[in-house]
């Protein structure tokens, strides 16, 4: 499928990288004395220390499955059978007795008990460039000031600077498929620092030029790398200068993907594994997106462009959509729990609001962000518990509304990140990881 | 030359109609609703809902012959009504997934009705082959299935051709199909690729289709209907699209002139009962009408609607008047407990 299949790899689970193989030439020493200041870096990185410790410790990772576009509630966890806004789907029972999903989600209603819903998300933002700021940064704008996204923040937590595999992956087959298009590096990982950002691929965001060109045998490829980093690191310590740092991240980036390219090939994914996924991008990416978390990624965002942004054709896309979610999802959590890994990994299926209880005349839903669902599963949260409760036609919450705080303080939580920490940023006004003081929904968090 | 085309009377169903049909008087009209089955008296206004299915009321047919009428519904299901007390005759579950359309042979001896879901067949969304058959042709009298035949779904429309020797039905992807009725033997295909999107932004996915179609008065060109291509699928901008097939020879005839059509989803075709001309209605995006009517030789529009509402369905009683049937979008509040009626039926009159 992608050029990476042009080239064979030994191992096409195995990451390949030559970082696992010790080097002989001199100036790799070099480079391993560096790898150790940066490992000394990452302990720098968290104003507690012993949080640090605790998250590394823990391994925790998370998958956002993005539901870009905003899914409808009353055909996914919120269904309002026989409503006059209930649409044209039913409902069905779940492993919970007593609990009811939308009909086109059959496989997850076995594994309802594993899952955990909150029917009761409201929020402020009702249009996608705001609602996407909110539910992936956790709060409102604040000019000039650029809150990390969740990836980004995830990354730096848990994940390991020095690991050739990228800690964010943002997988997305669409370029001009939702509001990131605009985004610069800087947009992703904000005060964070670009080393933050994603690395994106998938689709038509594929990755060129990742592999060695065959004419450089592999010494002569890992030599020249080492006498860059040696002179780069050299000029950027004698200079102090951010620019040969960010130049030098760069590198360390892209070098960090060529060893890894076997991860980014969905052609090496085993056979079984995708059919059992499905054939759609979104099922695709979702599987490598478990295959890069266990490779050692820490926070996989898999996006497909924006279609849950049904104005028009809402049913008819729907009918689509969801099952594949559905099928995804169940897949996701089974494997994650088969593979001993759902107790460490946080998977997260949510857009940025939700969908009207009425249709408009092109017999689509717009935005509705008053009362909305999403679902989680795994590391940290309380497996089958639902949250929050709308009224009988889905216009209001009645019951335990969420904000973005909330959620965010949660999913923090959830991972192991305190989210009351305040950031330390020479020069900025006070931010916290989560702002408000707000306290995570504890019957969400398992412990 | 021009057609004068003149409101003459309108009232509102609780909820959006998708299908209707005339009864034998055609003085009163079945709906199928998205809240179920109403049998509606035009003049008076008066209607009663008669029964309901499991999900949207999605059309309905008058089998005058059998003094009966069908419905079909997003709950796969078929209904045969008694059309002088309304009791159910009889169900047939014909399909898993939804009914999308139902038409009865100018004879009246078969029902069709077509089905199919869009499932992601590959990276790019191609639609999967379909799971179960997506035409099913059924006696009209016993409510037996006499045909299951298969195209690729979602096969969103079906039309039989007036010497009920023919049944075409047209889907997501633009492809039209065309059967012989009493083997089940297909003989013709053809593809447009003039009515579906692929999101080039958004989404990368298929939307769009053939939503409803005719067989042209002596059988030989197929009008088929839908909106053309867009970029953004999501914004429902496309050309409001009508196109005349050969269907025998797979050969496009004739087009929706591009400087009279607007932007929108056209989902009803009606000849008129002249055989020279005939209407094509939907949704109004951008532009000036929703509704048309074009000359059938020339395809130049020579009368339009603005209805001001998604019109589903267009029918002719006895007297040459236009039936259009449709749905305002859905209120946004309820008045105590109830929402304000939402389903639009109008009678217009066409004159010179």
């Amino acid at each position: 499928m992608s050029e990476n299949s042009k080239q064979t790899h030994s191992n096409p689970i195995d990451c390949g990288s030559p970082e696992h193989r010790t080097h002989r030439r001199l100036f790799l020493q070099g480079s391993m004395a560096s790898g150790i200041a940066s490992v000394a870096s990452f302990n720098a990185l968290f104003s507690v220390p012993a949080i640090a410790q605790e998250t590394k410790k823990q391994g925790k990772k998370c998958i956002l499955l993005w539901l870009c576009g905003a899914p409808s509630q009353f055909e996914t966890w919120d269904p309002k059978p026989g409503t006059i806004t209930g649409g044209p789907f039913g409902a069905i029972g779940t492993s919970i007795p007593g609990v009811q999903i939308s009909q086109l989600m059959p496989r997850c209603a076995t594994i309802m008990h594993k899952l955990s819903v909150i029917r009761s998300m409201s929020t402020e933002p009702s249009e996608h460039f705001q609602g996407i700021d909110v539910l992936t940064r956790g709060e409102q704008p604040r000019p000039p000031f650029t809150r990390p996204i969740l990836g980004s923040v995830v990354a730096q937590q848990l994940g390991q600077l020095d690991s050739p595999v990228p800690q964010f992956i943002l997988l997305d087959p669409c370029p001009d498929g939702n509001e990131f298009r605009s985004f610069k590096a800087g947009n992703w990982a904000g005060w964070l620092g670009a080393q933050y950002g994603p690395v994106r691929s998938g689709g038509e965001y594929s990755i060129p030029d990742i592999l060695r060109h065959e004419s450089i045998s592999q010494v002569d490829h890992e030599d020249r790398e080492a006498l860059r980093k040696f002179l780069s690191r050299k000029f950027e310590n004698d200079q102090r200068s951010q620019a040969a740092a960010g130049y030098n991240a760069a590198f360390e980036r892209v070098k960090g993907l060529m060893s890894c390219a076997p991860l980014f090939d969905l052609d090496k994914l085993p056979e079984a594994d995708r059919q059992r996924y499905g054939p759609g991008a979104f099922a695709q990416h979702a599987l490598q997106a478990r295959h890069l978390i266990e490779n050692g990624s820490t926070f996989v965002m898999v996006a497909n462009g924006m279609p849950w942004d049904n104005h028009v054709f809402q049913h008819e896309m729907h009918q689509m959509l969801v099952p594949e979610l559905d099928n995804i999802l169940y897949q996701l959590v089974s494997d994650l729990e088969q593979r001993g890994l759902l107790q460490d990994t946080l998977v997260i299926a949510m857009g940025e609001f939700g969908r009207t209880p009425w249709l408009n005349e092109a017999r689509g839903r717009d935005h509705y962000s008053k009362a909305w669902s999403l679902a989680m599963a795994g590391a940290g949260i309380r497996p089958g518990v639902l949250i929050g409760q709308t009224d009988p036609m889905g216009f209001e919450v009645t019951q335990d509304a969420i904000d973005n705080r909330r959620l965010f303080a949660t999913i923090f939580k959830a991972l192991g990140i305190d989210p009351k920490e305040q950031y330390d940023l020479p020069d900025l006004p006070t931010f916290h990881r989560v702002e408000g003081n707000v306290q995570p929904i504890e019957e969400l968090l398992v412990g | 030359m021009q057609k004068n085309i003149k409101r003459i009377h309108d009232f509102k169903l609780p909820t959006a109609i998708l299908g209707a049909c005339l009864l034998e008087n055609h003085s009163q009209m079945i709906a199928a609703c998205m809240d179920g089955i109403y049998r509606i008296d035009i003049e008076s206004k008066k209607y009663d809902r008669i029964s309901q299915h499991d999900s949207y009321a999605s059309s309905a047919v008058s089998l005058t012959e059998h003094q009966a009428f069908v419905t079909a519904g997003y709950d796969g299901k078929l209904k045969w009504f008694s059309a002088s007390d309304n009791a159910l005759v009889r169900q047939v579950k014909a399909h898993d997934f939804w009914s999308w359309d139902m038409a009865a042979s100018k004879d009246q001896r078969w029902i069709a009705s077509v089905t199919g879901q869009y499932l992601p067949g590959d990276y790019k969304y191609t639609p999967a082959q379909e799971t179960e058959p997506s035409v099913k042709i059924l006696d009209a009298a016993s409510g037996a299935v006499v045909h299951s035949l298969s195209h690729v779904p979602s096969v969103q429309s079906v039309a039989f051709s007036h010497n009920s020797k023919w049944i075409a039905a047209g889907n997501l992807m633009g492809q039209v199909r065309v059967w012989d009725v009493s083997t089940g033997e297909q003989i013709s295909m053809f593809e447009s690729k003039d009515f579906t999107s692929w999101g080039i932004i958004k989404s990368h996915c298929y939307l769009g289709g053939i939503f409803a179609m005719e067989f042209s008065p002596d059988d030989q060109h197929l009008i088929i209907c839908g909106m053309g291509d867009m970029r953004d699928p999501m914004a429902g901008n496309g050309k409001q699209l009508w196109q005349r097939w050969d269907w025998q020879s797979s050969k496009l005839i004739l087009q929706t002139n591009d400087k009279q059509s607007g932007e929108g989803l056209m989902e009803a075709l009606v000849l008129h009962p002249s055989g020279t001309s005939f209407l094509m209605g939907g949704r109004l995006r951008g532009g000036e009408w929703n509704a048309a009517l074009f000359d059938l030789a020339s395809g130049e529009r020579i009368g339009t609607i603005k209805s001001g509402y998604r019109i589903t369905q267009m029918l002719f009683n006895d007297q040459d008047k236009l039936i259009v049937v449709g749905g305002q979008g859905q209120p946004s509040k309820s008045d105590e407990g109830k929402f304000p009626d939402f389903g639009r039926v109008e009678s217009y009159e066409i004159n010179d």
